[in-house]
């Protein structure tokens, strides 16, 4: 798990952590920009720029409420996941249900996003907002159950 | 005939009617695909078959007789001695837990049943299930009413799945299959609708099936799999990250709830292509996501470099964590999936298992029959269509070809797949060729079928332009009546194949006399019965390991080792003590505290599976522990070959297993005229002589021999004097001789 | 109860075999009966210890040590024969299996006398070796008795045996005294075990053949000479027969009871003939060196249950051993020699723990030896194993098996007990708390954000 994980998870939260700290309007795309700077061409300000209004424009207020919970998901991540580098992974039980208790969240949370986008509403033909978050709860209960149970 | 009267049904339009009927004919296939499986308990009785499933039985009885808890932290004295092994925590619960849970239902609503009867019948109740999953399987891949009934059919007869579930075959795949297709039925569901909660269902079914088999790795590596060849296609959709994330969050940690499994889905190579794919879906997500909000060719510089740093990073980790040990490489069964020698040279415990090697092919015709060349028709239709759901079907079977032909046991994993496709084929002819004015399917009968493939095709190619249909009616009735004739042999073939090849015990021999009345062969168990009522509760038995589960299992006597092959140096142990002279293989015993030692002998009788047939993978695995003690070379001839008789080897003549096997058999015959039947040799006049064990027990048929282990000798002189001695030898006065004499040092 | 019953059973025992742990039926066969003259001390010595005393020849229809698979004698006794063959009743099978149905035996030797071929036969079995053809004198020019054997040399005046080695009891240990050993046939030992040379003659001492050697011996076909050769040697078979060899059967008789010897230069003095053979006759039928386990406890340190079957790595467990030594008609304590230790091993295949029991307790009939470990972190099938056998004592083998189970799944410690799981514990709980906190927020604005969802539609 630690491979892909070291891949994928912390280039956008190490980032998200900066992008906090530097500007108010806490997003998700900017990690993309800071993960693949490393070209340092003068567009990146724009397509920053482009994201942000984007953003900005196009995306719902509820949306938002998601992408707030997801930001705090992926702080709580790489908390672990730091964590986890410094001190050792010592009861490794504990260490993969805490961290995957968090993944497991944050890509159902991704699904609940996903599913009541509107622009989705084509792909999703059966699922209405309200199921979707049925399901999300139903989910999620699930996925805290093995969780809490892994830990013991 | 279930087609038939389908599509007889075409003319019936009352929906209501329909679901009726559908549901009868689903009652009718559970009950024929039930009903096949009971020729066992016909033919013979209601009895525990083969090997894997006397533990089964064994732990079942310990769970409902001791419960849960006592069950999951099982150790198991009486195997693996004087080892002893965790057997909670190194099985797969699943079987037992639901033969438990349908023991104590039925007790709960005051049926009391035997919970040998509830084994023994598990699994032809769960093909019943198994039939009804191909159903729904099937009805996602395709609209056509049929289809989902010939496949289930066609899945509930095939006797590719039911070489392991006949009424007492109580092993793991009994369940597994049902679990194996209800799985990706609800994959499918999940991902055509994009639901989580069908996708925390088939999450939950791959956790059960996790609990139950071990070839759930099939699932967790054909997911995957799957999603990796929808968006190599181009079919990436938010629908697929829904459920595939789902799926896999709440998948993997359902299946590190069982403590067989534990950390493995993070830890070993076979887990991780699932673990890559969900890593790459958030990607792909993401770069999405990235490509809604901004222009291409921003989007193509930012997606070039996202991918290329990732995947570097991603592959590093993976080869530095695996050569650093923290994810363990390929276990040796999947080198063996992918390089069928490997076994043989590296691993012979692995391939000295039957249903380890590979597939011979006339058994996957025997084991399928007609479907096996409808099986690429269905894959054909597949592609015709092409949604998210055939693309499944299509790499499913793929890999269900490949590792059916890899593998014996594989086969069972290829047969839902390959009863979905013939029945998507199926359907599609019938469908066609039925479509119009409803002929009477009844008088075809008598077509001629040797004209019917080519037909068949044709049927095919015509369904490539929906404007051109049949309207001849010659053609209809051939090509129907050959469809019908069809699958009218492959009921029959089905039948014919289950009660004569697949309901045997294996623990009862059945044989035939002169006059064609069936004879029963019962050395096993009256062997068995012997160890029970004559030996000590302790009393520990040596034996090569197919025979430890039925020894746990119907003497209830301690083993040393059994067909849960975990530790190899203890089995090689037992391959020394087998193949070495006796006095290397008694301190073997002595300290393993043996107190029998059981040996199957079919010379006498014939019987081929014998352990002198075994004996040469005693051999190869006690060489791969002790390479300088044992070697494979001096049970060969000068010339190569493998001899028992006058021209066996020294080293075979006076190993224990060839000793034990022939002891005494000379006695049963004239002078000069003993044959080993088997090996249709003469055997010497001479017969060996035993020092160290002597014979306790010899079934009827001569089928198992058991030997005591003599204890040591009184006073203090080694086995060969002792029996010399009381066989009426002199020593030899070795004092007399001259030269250094051996002097007492106190 | 449990005492009571012991009790009774001792007294019963008591009462059964007055003298010998094992029975007290004696067959002494020599070949003629008149012949017990020459010895009634010795046999009126055995009636008086409780001794039932049957007198039979090789030869006498009636001899059988069988009858019905038992045992018709508890011991034997051979004195020196004429006869060349013992007959069909005492061949070497029928002597060994005598031996290995716990039977014991007295074989006494006279270099007058050649020795039986079936007792060759037997002897060669326990790897013990007469001289050839059967006969030979034991002589010392240097340890003889100057009164009766001035010339032949021939009767051997020995100091009292030392111990063979250090660590054993010492039953035949008769410090400052001497023995006679007339006309004695000597025997080589073999480097088995089971064999113990209680008296060995003296480094000066050889045997030879007095007919064919008469003049002179060869060095190359001399028997054997000095410590080699042994006079009296025991074995002890794993089942706790016993049989002894005595080099001389002339010593066992009255006249040499009443006179004195003297070695070369040495002042004559009485020998303690009688002393000796008295401990060795005792030893040989079980009255001395006879060890019982009276019981054996093991269990977890602070846990009631006695001798349980299954057992959790790393428990702490005491052991506990009762030992009682049988010594001249009643049981005492047992004492481990000096020099000696009595170990328990705890193994499987090998031993995983070895430790010495040390006597903690001691009543007037019993020593209780004890020793607390902790279980090796391996699960599997144990065994509490006393393996102590020695020389002169009767073998202790005694196996308690015990499974030794893996930790259960609920005897790991609690997460939150391990303080490096806290962040992890943390971690679940903010994603708990957060996932709660959301969806009630979420529940909360769902009816305004339709709204605003709609609006943005419009938009």
């Amino acid at each position: 798990m630690a491979p892909k994980k070291n891949a994928r998870e912390p280039t956008p939260s190490a980032a998200a952590t900066t992008q906090a700290s530097s500007t108010a309007p806490a997003s998700v795309p900017p990690p993309v920009k800071s993960s693949a700077s490393k070209n340092g061409a003068a567009n990146w300000d724009q397509v920053l720029q482009n994201i942000c209004n984007h953003y900005v424009k196009e995306t719902p207020q509820r949306i938002k409420l998601i992408d707030v919970f997801l930001l705090f998901l992926v702080a709580v991540g790489a908390l672990q996941f730091l964590y986890c580098v410094l001190a050792g992974n010592y009861p490794f039980n504990a260490f993969l249900s805490g961290f995957s208790a968090t993944v497991g969240q944050f890509v159902l949370t991704i699904s609940l996003r996903v599913q009541t986008n509107e622009g989705n509403k084509n792909e999703f033909p059966g699922v209405s907002p309200e199921r979707a978050f049925a399901d999300y709860v139903v989910c999620s209960l699930i996925l805290h159950f093995f969780c809490v149970n892994f830990i013991n | 005939m279930t087609a038939k009267s389908q599509d007889l049904l075409a003319g019936v339009t009352a929906p209501k009617v329909r679901t009726l009927l559908r549901v009868v004919i689903l009652f009718f296939i559970a009950g024929a695909a039930v009903s096949s499986r009971l020729f066992s308990v016909i033919r013979f009785e209601s009895i525990i078959h083969e090997f894997d499933p006397w533990f089964n039985f064994r732990a079942t009885k310990y769970l409902v007789a001791n419960g849960f808890y006592k069950f999951w932290d099982w150790f198991d004295d009486r195997t693996w001695h004087p080892l002893g092994r965790v057997t909670g925590g190194t099985l797969y619960p699943g079987l037992m837990v639901t033969s438990g849970a349908i023991y104590h239902a039925l007790r709960a609503l005051t049926i009391p049943v035997d919970i040998r009867n509830i084994c023994v019948l598990l699994a032809p109740a769960f093909s019943g299930l198994t039939a009804y999953a191909t159903y729904l399987l099937t009805n996602e891949m395709t609209t056509s009413p049929s289809a989902g009934l010939l496949a289930a059919i066609f899945m509930g007869i095939a006797p590719g799945y039911i070489s392991r579930s006949v009424a007492g075959s109580y092993d793991n795949e009994a369940i597994a299959i049902f679990l194996l297709v209800f799985t990706f039925f609800l994959w499918i569901k999940a991902l055509k609708l994009g639901s989580m909660l069908w996708g925390a269902l088939c999450a939950l079914f791959y956790g059960y099936m996790v609990a139950s088999w071990g070839g759930y790795a099939f699932i967790t590596c054909l997911l995957p799999m799957h999603a990796l060849v929808l968006i190599c296609m181009g079919r990436y959709s938010t629908r697929l990250y829904v459920s595939y994330t789902t799926w896999y969050a709440l998948g993997t940690l359902a299946s590190m709830q069982i403590p067989f499994v534990g950390f493995l889905p993070v830890k070993t190579s076979e887990h991780m292509p699932a673990l890559g794919i969900f890593g790459f879906l958030q990607l792909i997500g993401f770069i999405q996501y990235v490509r809604s909000a901004i222009s291409g060719r921003q989007f193509q510089t930012f997606l070039v470099t996202l991918l290329v740093a990732t995947f570097g990073l991603g592959l590093a980790g993976l080869v530095g964590l695996t050569s650093l040990g923290y994810i363990a490489p390929w276990g040796g069964r999947f080198y063996s999936l992918w390089d069928t020698g490997y076994a043989k040279i590296h691993i012979p415990i692995i391939a000295s298992v039957s249903e380890h090697q590979p597939t011979a092919w006339p058994s996957f015709f025997f084991d399928l029959n007609f479907l096996i060349w409808l099986f690429p028709a269905g894959v054909y239709l597949c592609f015709q269509n092409l949604r998210d759901e055939h693309v499944f079907i299509v790499v499913y079977a793929m890999f269900g070809s490949y590792f059916a032909g890899v593998m014996v046991r594989l086969m069972l994993t290829l047969t839902p797949v390959v009863c979905v496709a013939a029945a998507i084929a199926v359907s599609q002819i019938l469908d066609t060729y039925l479509s119009v004015k409803v002929p009477i399917v009844d008088e075809t009968a008598a077509s001629s079928t040797d004209s019917a493939p080519k037909k068949a095709k044709g049927g095919l190619r015509a369904t490539e332009k929906p404007n051109v249909g049949i309207f001849n009616n010659l053609s209809k009735v051939v090509v129907t009546g050959a469809m019908t004739i069809y699958l009218l042999m492959f009921v029959t073939h089905c039948t014919w194949v289950t009660s004569n090849a697949y309901s045997s015990p294996s623990v009862v021999l059945a044989s035939r006399l002169p006059d064609g009345s069936q004879h029963i062969i019962d050395d096993y168990r009256e062997a068995y019965q012997w160890l029970r009522q004559n030996t000590k509760e302790d009393a520990k038995i040596m034996s090569w390991w197919d025979y430890g589960y039925q020894i746990g299992g119907m003497a209830d006597r301690p083993t040393l080792v059994d067909n849960n092959t975990w530790n190899n140096t203890h089995i090689a142990t037992v391959g020394k003590a087998m193949s070495s002279r006796e006095e290397v293989s008694y301190p073997i015993m002595r300290q393993h505290e043996v107190d029998y030692v059981l040996v199957v002998f079919g010379g006498l009788l014939g019987y081929s599976g014998d352990d002198i047939n075994k004996f040469l993978w005693m051999v190869r695995i006690a060489e791969g522990i002790w390479p300088d003690e044992v070697k494979e070379r001096d049970f060969f001839t000068a010339r190569g070959e493998y001899k028992v008789d006058h021209d066996a080897t020294e080293t075979m003549k006076n190993s224990l297993m060839y000793k034990m096997s022939y002891y005494n058999y000379n006695t049963l015959f004239p002078s000069g005229q003993a044959v080993d039947r088997v090996r249709g040799v003469r055997m010497p006049d001479q017969g060996p002589v035993l020092d160290t064990v002597e014979e306790a027990f010899t079934s009827e048929n001569w089928i198992i021999r058991i030997y005591k282990v003599k204890d040591l000798d009184n006073v203090g002189r080694d086995h060969g004097a002792a029996a010399a001695f009381a066989r009426g030898q002199k020593k030899k006065k070795i004092q007399k001789k001259r030269g250094a004499r051996v002097l007492r040092v106190d | 109860m449990r005492s009571l019953v012991s009790f009774v059973l001792l007294l019963f025992t008591a009462l059964v075999s007055a003298l010998s742990s094992s029975g007290t039926r004696l067959l002494v066969v020599l070949d003629a009966v008149e012949e017990k003259d020459a010895y009634s001390t010795f046999f009126t010595d055995l009636v008086e210890r409780g001794y039932e005393i049957t007198y039979e020849t090789p030869k006498s229809e009636g001899l059988s040590l069988f009858e019905h698979g038992e045992r018709n004698y508890d011991h034997l006794i051979f004195l020196p024969s004429k006869i060349k063959g013992l007959g069909p009743n005492l061949t070497p099978n029928i002597l060994l299996d005598f031996i290995n149905a716990e039977g014991n035996i007295l074989l006494t030797m006279s270099s007058t006398h050649s020795v039986p071929s079936s007792l060759v036969a037997l002897l060669s079995e326990l790897d013990v070796t007469l001289p050839s053809e059967r006969t030979g004198s034991v002589v010392d020019h240097f340890h003889y008795d100057t009164i009766s054997a001035a010339e032949s040399h021939d009767v051997l005046v020995l100091s009292c045996p030392p111990n063979v080695r250090p660590g054993l009891k010492d039953y035949f240990q008769l410090p400052g005294t001497a023995l006679t050993f007339p006309r004695a046939v000597g025997h080589v030992l073999g480097s088995g075990p089971l064999l113990t040379p209680i008296l060995r003659a003296p480094p000066t001492a050889y045997s030879y053949n007095p007919k064919e050697q008469a003049d002179v011996v060869d060095p190359e076909d001399l028997f054997a000479a000095g410590k080699q050769l042994a006079l009296v040697s025991v074995i002890q078979a794993l089942n706790s027969a016993r049989f002894t060899i005595l080099g001389s059967a002339e010593m066992l008789e009255d006249k040499w009871l009443e006179v004195q010897v003297a070695r070369p230069q040495e002042r004559p003095q009485y020998t303690s003939n009688r002393e000796f053979w008295t401990s060795l006759t005792a030893w040989t039928f079980k009255e001395l060196g006879v060890l019982r386990v009276n019981s054996i406890e093991h269990h977890i340190v602070g846990d009631d249950e006695i001798n349980p079957g299954l057992y959790r790595v790393k428990n702490d467990v005491a052991y506990k051993i009762s030992i009682s030594e049988y010594a001249w008609r009643r049981w005492v304590p047992f004492t481990v020699p000096q020099g000696d230790s009595l170990q328990l091993e705890f193994s499987m295949l090998s031993p995983f723990e070895r430790r010495d029991l040390v006597a903690e307790s001691e009543t007037h009939r019993e020593t209780i030896f004890t020793t607390n470990f902790t279980l090796p972190d391996q699960h599997g099938i144990f065994n509490f194993k006393i393996n102590y056998k020695r020389p002169f004592l009767t073998s202790l083998e005694e196996k308690n098996t015990v499974s030794v189970r893996h930790m259960a799944h609920d005897e790991w410690p609690r997460s939150y007990v391990i303080s490096g799981a806290w962040p992890w514990l943390s971690g679940i709980g903010v994603t708990v708390v957060g996932f709660v906190a959301f969806s009630a927020l979420w529940m909360y604005s769902q009816p305004v954000k339709k709204t605003s969802a709609g609006a943005k539609k419009t938009q």
